[in-house]
């Protein structure tokens, strides 16, 4: 398939998705509620519908993707820590080796005339992975959520390193009806860095010149454990990166969702943006 | 293969109290030629105002389109039919002293 050959998936692929098509399944990760949408958690309540752009500024024009005109842009709002994310919810059919590659890049809003490249805090992904309810421990498996980002800068401080986390936040019960709870997988809280994992990228020279990137990552379904991490010329070892583990939950059971999320600095958008993704497994 | 026309909606803003001059984040959207946009009060204080819909040429800079309705009273839905919009909408709101709605904002759109 067109585009493809930009790629190096495993024997299946599971989605190929090139926003010059559209949206592709990718949407908006809506916090939890029961009854009142007031009982979102304020981390969530903050997510933005992702957009579909052709990358254009006020000085330059239309950048444009990869190979075409269209990326999927995550982004936050003006305001120092703010958040935001895109999600696509599949489900797995065979418990294996699975790769995860796509070509991003990322930048400030263009509101001032400065480089402005301490901006972004970070930018990451994530998998939200359940077992199936007849794995190996009989349905009473774990829901596993791997967490990497790329820590672009504090408080003006470029600091360009990948790191993960392997905790979220307490569970918070939603509403009335005893079946609804939360937590926020997403606080800035609890990152680790991964060791040797600095990297510095190409940020071009303006916050208006953008340069693609390529990202592969791969993680075991069967173990539940990140194997390797690449970001264009950089290979990281990444079994020891321990992911999220709680308990399974009743109904997620073989889930395989896949987020994208950004984080700005200062009070000033970031902006996240995604040329195409291409998952695949060894199956 | 027959290619469909693209088709989104967009959920721009969710349960957030906005008063006068308050706005929705920029919405980017240059591939659609037509867009609905649905403004639903979840709640709402006092009476009056209207809803702006505005244009950007980056997504930075803001005019008004031209479009306009009545902010709707809580409960209410109030719409307005937008086309040839560029590449950037956005909703702003012009309420009287007092007056406050709680939003849900969503734009259908289609190329």
């Amino acid at each position: 398939m067109l585009g493809l050959d930009r790629f190096d998936p495993m024997k299946r692929i599971i989605c190929f998705d090139d926003f010059d098509r559209g949206f592709c399944g990718w949407t908006q990760l809506v916090g939890n509620y029961e009854h009142d949408l007031d009982s979102m958690l304020p981390g969530y309540a903050q997510h933005t519908q992702p957009q579909l752009s052709n990358v254009s500024h006020w000085d330059a024009g239309t950048h444009g993707s990869v190979d075409g005109t269209y990326a999927l842009k995550v982004a936050t709002r003006a305001r120092a820590g703010a958040q935001n994310t895109a999600i696509k919810r599949l489900t797995f059919r065979k418990p294996g080796p699975i790769r995860l590659e796509f070509y991003f890049t990322f930048k400030p809003e263009a509101t001032e005339l400065v480089l402005s490249e301490t901006d972004v805090r970070s930018w990451g992904f994530l998998y939200d992975l359940q077992q199936g309810d007849l794995g190996d421990r009989g349905g009473s498996g774990d829901r596993v959520m791997p967490h990497f980002r790329f820590l672009n800068a504090t408080g003006g401080k470029h600091l360009q390193r990948w790191q993960y986390k392997d905790q979220t936040t307490e569970f918070k019960p939603l509403g009335t009806q005893g079946k609804t709870v939360t937590h926020y997988h997403l606080a800035p809280e609890g990152w680790k860095d991964l060791p040797g994992g600095e990297q510095k990228l190409c940020y071009n020279e303006i916050p208006t010149k953008v340069n693609w990137h390529y990202l592969r990552f791969d993680f075991d379904l069967r173990t539940m454990r990140a194997l390797e991490l690449q970001c264009n010329d950089r290979t990281y070892d990444v079994r020891e990166a321990a992911p999220i583990v709680i308990p399974a939950m009743r109904n997620l059971w073989c889930m395989l969702n896949m987020v994208f999320f950004v984080e700005t600095d200062v009070d000033k958008r970031a902006m996240l943006y995604i040329d195409s993704v291409c998952l695949s497994g060894e199956f | 293969m027959t290619m469909l026309r693209e088709n989104q909606t967009a959920v721009v803003a969710r349960n957030e109290w906005w008063a006068d001059g308050d706005a929705s984040e920029p919405y980017e959207a240059g591939w659609a030629s037509e867009a609905m946009v649905f403004l639903r009060a979840l709640d709402a204080q006092g009476e009056g105002g209207r809803a702006v819909v505005q244009v950007s040429p980056d997504g930075l800079r803001w005019v008004d389109e031209g479009t306009r309705f009545d902010a709707p009273d809580r409960g209410q839905v109030a719409f307005a039919r937008v086309r040839e919009f560029g590449q950037w909408l956005r909703v702003r709101m012009e309420l009287p002293k007092g007056r406050r709605v709680k939003v849900l904002l969503t734009y259908n759109l289609k190329s």
